[in-house]
């Protein structure tokens, strides 16, 4: 069987959903959160590559690297905001993040 | 020259009304009855140039509006027609105004009254000088407001308030009808001014109006609903019955708006759509036959009224029905002529009776008078003199254009002519009966006013005193006028002998009665005789078969004497009962109660309206009020949007719960929803 | 591929190489000069802002495209761009009294309000998927930070977190969409995506469209992907919700139009269903949901909202009308948003802010300045006429009618009718209710900001010429 674009575009469609999934039923700690931003991430690279590739077109693949370097970026900065709220609540429990509402 | 007449008082209710508070009381007086005085002057030359030269003009103001089809433009159409109505409106108003300072000068809010009154004359203007429908219809409703405003001028008398708003209700019923027609002569004509309506009338003789899947003859129904708004304005049967209590309003008002001048404002509108009125001879028949009923009717109901006011103002409606039945049966001019003639002699009597009521100390009812000859002779003099011409004595302005209309209904070709006849000939002998009753018991006979005058004014006609509930007297409330008693002493005791007015209200009454007893005879042949073309110069229409106004000459010698006899005999029979033989009427109206009872009552017509439309009316008002507007409306309306309101919001804010899953959630459902919505409506291609 | 490598004409981009530039050498002065050089630091930045200004006005006009056509520099970008300058650095000013009294004063702020704002400025520029999604990122990791700049306040980490979070979740929801934008046009350029498409729609370009405008309403915060911005605004620093609510909403907003515009004209039928549904649901949701808020920053975060559905409604009618009204309404919502939040920053007694509705009880009374600034603007807010919110209205509306959208047009005007009961309920509580504890005075820098704001506004009707009319020539750039 030869592993054409729609798997790529399958497996990418899987871990999308599986990362978005993971933001909201899980209910316990935002690192899990953290993990599916990134799940969600490598989905859309696995799309920007795979198309590139079936379109011979380079585009993709450069914007893939810099989907990787934002990516990055992201992360340093969401677990710096995530040890503020530690150190202020003493919790990263998602359930606990509620003081504001209505 | 035109618009002089018209705008100076206009002018004058502006500068009375905007400034009366500054200026003061004696400058608002003077600066409108100076200026109604010009206009007055001015209207004269005007009558004198179009009615005895030429001069019928149109003088384009501007254009109001347009819209569509609709072009309405805002003119003053001199013609014969109207400059007769520009001298009656004028002359009796500036009269009216120069008595009003003699008459009102206790009264706190002159310049108010005074704005009013030149604003009803230049609402009247508007009306008499209007080149279309819609600018008469503005005068019309202009004068409409006046004489609300005036009949409640005193606003702290609970009876002048319900006074003014049922005169305004029951003219909105007319001015409906009157809204109506102009409608339907919009839609048929494709116009509104006059030219354009009278040039193409003449062909639509045939013409039909659907309407509740019924084919009506169009002109018939666009006259008789022009007809309806003619009957509410002149009080007209069934639509009469605001007049008697707008006597609520000060007497001035009484003479000017409801006497001489507004509700003629119905006969002068009949006159000017003529070319209307003779295409469509089923409406003339109806006219005839209202005219008719109310001349006869009101005449019934002044025989027992013993208040001064009120015996005047039955009489006022029914001198108008004697102006309808003269168009009904096509003698517009005899109609006018009448208009014209009544004017004077009507709003003599109205001031003379505001002369009296005046030297009385605002006492009304005539059984408490008496002898007043001796204390107010020219009063006395002048009152004579308007009797004698309402009552048509010869060679008084009444006898010609009374005896016109009589005549004229023996000689016209109406279906409804004969009873047009026989009820102006009885009227005409009630009318002289009620007439000499007013003039005997007010001023001959024994004073029963003053210390003697309790046992005195037991005696005469008390039968229906009870039956007289109700309707209050129109005395001025104290409150109106703080420092009147202090002028004037006491009100009921009556030790004060009466004593006659003030000059400024003597002259008024002078000139009028000039008027009433010449008026007739001076311009007879130009309104109803030789001279009849010459001076109408056509602004009177009359059809091709309309021969009346040759007829009426020819009519046997005993109808030409037959008002003169109903004259005679009604003043033979009121001398009788109220100077001769005192007790006579007291005796009558006890031999037949029921019928005394129903015509003191006025034909139970209040009762009878209070009964078919005020109550249903009112509990249609409650139940809208309660259940449609408190329960409905407000209901699913404000107050149920406003619940809805605070409930979305609850529901909204619930679902903020501050859990980032559940936003997050949220943001996956709009996703999801919009792919669904493009996969579904992508399979639907 | 042995084409020479030519440097980039530079002229085009100044602005942002000077708000670049600027930001590297505030960093570099903040790390030199420690803590202690927040107010050295926040006038440089102020300055740089200036700068940036005056760059961008001396551009000379028409159309230019840089960096291999993935940087336009248009009528549009322009105006848009003037207008994000504008609100940054009014935030900014708005900022220095807040942070010295909360003790906030560390250099990175402004350092993060340039380089957000230089962001922005990508962002408006933006010509294809990639250029975008640098320009978003950058704006948006600077903001997730200042969100939480406040760093012991547990309510201003939580909001940072919350932002974060969503708007990671939202950039990858932006992100896929592009892929597959990506994939199935062939381009990420957005002329080059239009001329791929030729009209025709495929599935899995409107799949990816409904992606990206997920990740595009996030940023301007319409319905459904606005539940960020209530907690965002309350649990943020005054002077931060100020900026959130005023520059980055023109940003999302010029970008959202000129994706739609630029890169998918042919297909306006496809997306104006996209449009016109989170059009409708934020004009709703702002509407209601604003009436239940205590909370003034909450109350203007659901405001915001409902403005951003307003907004829509002139991109939904897809012309170039639409756009002018767009335009016009962004301009017109910075200017009352940024009078509104100065008046916010107002609400102190002593070194205490204060944030619920009932504080400004009797306000007539005690500071009738300040009350009836606010009260012009909330009319304004409103939309009654003749003030500048009734025409930011009238041009999307009227746009809408051009387009026959009568329907939205229609619930627009209902939902503005219901969004003035939580307006006018503020005035009556200023101008009827029993007096609150008065606030301090206010401090010169709002005065000036809210006098000006409010002067604009009330006296936009004067001369609206000049905004339309550039407006009117930004939008035609676009087509």
């Amino acid at each position: 069987m030869a592993i054409g674009l729609t798997h790529y575009l399958v497996v990418a469609a899987i871990l999308f959903t599986l990362g978005v999934l993971g933001i909201f039923i899980n209910r316990k700690n935002v690192i899990v959160i953290m993990m599916s931003i990134e799940l969600i991430l490598l989905a859309v690279n696995i799309n920007l590559v795979a198309f590139s590739t079936h379109l011979n077109d380079i585009t993709g693949q450069v914007f893939a690297l810099l989907v990787l370097t934002v990516a990055a970026a992201e992360a340093a900065i969401g677990l710096a905001i995530l040890v503020v709220y530690f150190r202020n609540r003493g919790t990263i429990a998602v359930d606990d993040i509620n003081m504001m509402k209505g | 020259m035109y618009q002089a007449i018209v705008f100076l008082p206009l002018l004058g209710f502006l500068i009375a009304g905007c400034f009366g508070r500054f200026i003061g009381a004696r400058a608002s007086e003077v600066v409108t009855t100076a200026l109604l005085m010009v206009s007055a002057a001015l209207s004269w030359v005007a009558f004198f140039q179009v009615g005895f030269g030429t001069g019928a003009t149109r003088i384009q103001l501007m254009n109001w509006m347009t819209s569509g089809a609709l072009s309405v433009d805002w003119a003053l159409r001199i013609d014969t027609l109207t400059v007769v109505m520009l001298v009656v409106v004028n002359s009796v108003s500036a009269l009216v105004h120069l008595y009003s300072i003699g008459y009102m000068h206790e009264d706190p809010a002159r310049p108010r009254f005074f704005a009013y009154l030149s604003l009803f004359t230049f609402a009247m203007l508007m009306l008499v000088t209007s080149d279309n429908l819609v600018q008469m219809f503005f005068g019309w409703e202009g004068v409409g407001l006046a004489s609300y405003l005036l009949i409640g001028f005193w606003y702290q008398k609970e009876s002048a308030n319900a006074a003014a708003i049922k005169a305004f209700v029951v003219n909105r019923v007319g001015d409906f009808g009157f809204a109506l027609g102009i409608f339907l002569v919009f839609v048929l004509t494709g116009s509104v001014a006059y030219d354009a309506i009278f040039a193409k009338v003449g062909g639509l003789g045939e013409a039909t109006f659907r309407f509740l899947g019924h084919d009506w003859h169009a002109l018939t129904l666009a006259a008789l609903l022009l007809f309806m708004g003619a009957m509410g304005k002149s009080a007209q049967f069934l639509l009469h019955t605001w007049l008697p209590d707008a006597m609520e309003g000060p007497t001035p008002v009484s003479a000017l708006i409801h006497a001489a001048t507004m509700v003629t404002a119905g006969v002068f509108m009949v006159a000017r759509l003529s070319p209307v009125f003779e295409m469509a001879p089923t409406a003339l028949i109806v006219v005839t036959a209202i005219g008719a009923t109310t001349a006869f009717f009101a005449a019934t109901i002044g025989l027992v009224q013993n208040d001064i006011k009120r015996v005047i103002a039955y009489s006022t409606c029914s001198q108008l029905g004697y102006m309808f039945v003269a168009l009904g049966v096509g003698a517009y001019s005899a109609g006018i002529f009448h208009l014209f003639t009544h004017a004077f002699f009507k709003a003599l009597l109205f001031l003379g009776a505001g002369s009296v009521i005046h030297a009385m100390h605002h006492e009304q009812d005539i059984r408490n008078m008496g002898g007043l000859r001796k204390h107010i002779p020219f009063t006395a003099a002048v009152m004579a003199i308007g009797t004698l011409a309402l009552t048509g004595f010869p060679f008084t302005a009444g006898y010609f254009s009374k005896d016109a209309i009589i005549e004229a209904a023996y000689a016209s070709k109406n279906p409804a002519h004969s009873f047009a006849f026989l009820a102006t000939v009885i009227a005409a002998f009630m009318t002289s009966f009620y007439s000499w009753r007013l003039y005997f018991l007010t001023f001959e006979g024994k004073a029963r006013w003053g210390a003697d005058a309790h046992s005195l004014h037991e005696g005469v006609e008390h039968a229906g005193t009870a039956a007289q509930g109700g309707h209050g007297h129109d005395a001025e409330p104290a409150s109106a006028a703080p420092h009147h008693h202090d002028d004037h002493g006491h009100h009921g005791d009556g030790h004060h002998a009466p004593h006659e007015s003030p000059l400024v209200m003597l002259i008024p009454l002078g000139l009028l009665a000039i008027g009433a007893v010449a008026a007739g005879f001076a311009f007879k042949e130009a309104f109803i005789g030789h001279s009849y073309d010459a001076f109408w110069k056509g602004s009177l229409f009359t059809g091709q078969g309309n021969t009346i106004l040759h007829d009426m000459h020819e009519v046997p010698k005993w109808v030409v004497w037959s008002p003169f006899v109903m004259m005679a005999l009604g003043f033979a029979l009121a001398f009788y009962m109220y100077i001769v033989n005192t007790g006579a009427p007291r005796r009558l109206a006890e031999a037949n109660p029921l019928l005394y009872r129903f015509l003191l009552n006025k034909w139970y017509f209040d009762e009878l309206y209070d009964f078919l439309f005020v109550r249903p009316a009112k509990w249609l008002g409650r139940f809208l009020w309660k259940t449609g507007d408190g329960r409905i409306i407000d209901g699913l309306g404000p107050d149920g949007i406003s619940a809805r309101v605070v409930d979305i919001t609850n529901r909204v804010v619930r679902i903020q719960t501050g859990f980032v899953y559940h936003y997050a959630f949220a943001m996956l459902i709009g996703v999801a929803a919009l792919v669904t919505w493009y996969l579904l409506r992508g399979g639907a291609h | 591929m042995n084409a020479p490598f030519v440097m980039p004409a530079l002229g085009p981009i100044l602005p942002e190489l000077v708000l670049a530039v600027g930001a590297l050498v505030l960093v570099l002065i903040g790390a030199l000069r420690g803590e202690k050089s927040y107010g050295l630091v926040n006038g440089l930045a102020f300055v740089v802002l200036a700068l940036a200004a005056a760059a961008l006005v001396a551009q000379p006009a028409g159309k230019v495209l840089v960096f291999g056509d993935s940087f336009s520099v248009d009528g549009f970008a322009r105006i848009m761009k003037a207008i994000a300058l504008l609100g940054s650095a009014v935030a900014l000013v708005l900022s220095v009294d807040y942070l010295r009294r909360e003790n906030l004063t560390r250099f990175e702020y402004p350092i993060l309000i340039v380089l957000a704002t230089l962001g922005m400025m990508m962002m408006i520029s933006a010509n294809d998927l990639i250029a975008l999604y640098l320009g978003l990122e950058l704006q948006s990791l600077a903001a997730y930070v200042i969100a939480a700049i406040h760093r012991d306040n547990v309510r201003s980490s939580e909001a940072g977190l919350k932002y974060f979070v969503l708007g990671a979740l939202s950039s990858g929801m932006l992100l896929y969409g592009s892929s597959l934008v990506y994939g199935f046009a062939g381009t990420v350029s957005f002329p080059g995506i239009a001329a791929a498409l030729q009209g025709q729609s495929s599935l899995g370009v409107i799949l990816g469209l409904v992606f990206v405008s997920a990740g595009l309403a996030f940023k301007i915060s319409a319905v459904p992907f606005h539940m960020w911005t209530p907690d965002v605004y309350e649990g943020a620093p005054t002077p931060v919700a100020a900026f959130f609510a005023a520059a980055p909403k023109v940003a999302a907003m010029a970008m959202t139009v000129r994706i739609f515009i630029v890169a998918f004209p042919g297909i306006v039928g496809d997306w104006r269903q996209i449009v016109v549904f989170i059009s409708i649901a934020s004009m709703a949701l702002g509407a209601f949901a604003a009436i239940g808020q205590r909370n003034i920053k909450r109350l203007m975060a659901y405001s915001s909202i409902g403005h951003v559905g307003f907004a829509l409604v002139g991109l939904a009618a897809g012309t170039a009308q639409g756009v002018n009204g767009v335009i016009v309404y962004m301009a017109i919502y910075v200017v009352m948003t940024l009078g509104t939040f100065a008046i916010i920053l107002g609400m102190r007694r002593g070194d205490t802010y204060v944030e619920t509705i009932d504080d400004l009880a009797g306000l007539s009374r005690s500071q009738p300045f300040m009350a009836y600034a606010f009260g012009a603007i909330l009319f304004s807010l409103t939309g009654i006429p003749p003030l500048a919110g009734f025409f930011a209205k009238f041009y999307v509306f009227a746009a809408a009618i051009e387009a026959k959208l009568f329907a939205l047009a229609v619930i627009g005007v209902v939902t503005s009718v219901v969004s003035a009961y939580y307006y006018l309920r503020i005035v009556k509580i200023m101008f009827f209710d029993e007096p609150a504890q008065s606030f301090s005075p206010l401090t010169p820098a709002l005065k000036t900001v809210i006098a000006v704001s409010t002067i604009a506004i009330a006296l936009f009707w004067l001369a609206p010429a000049p905004l339309v009319s550039a407006a009117n020539a930004a939008a035609r750039s676009l087509f």
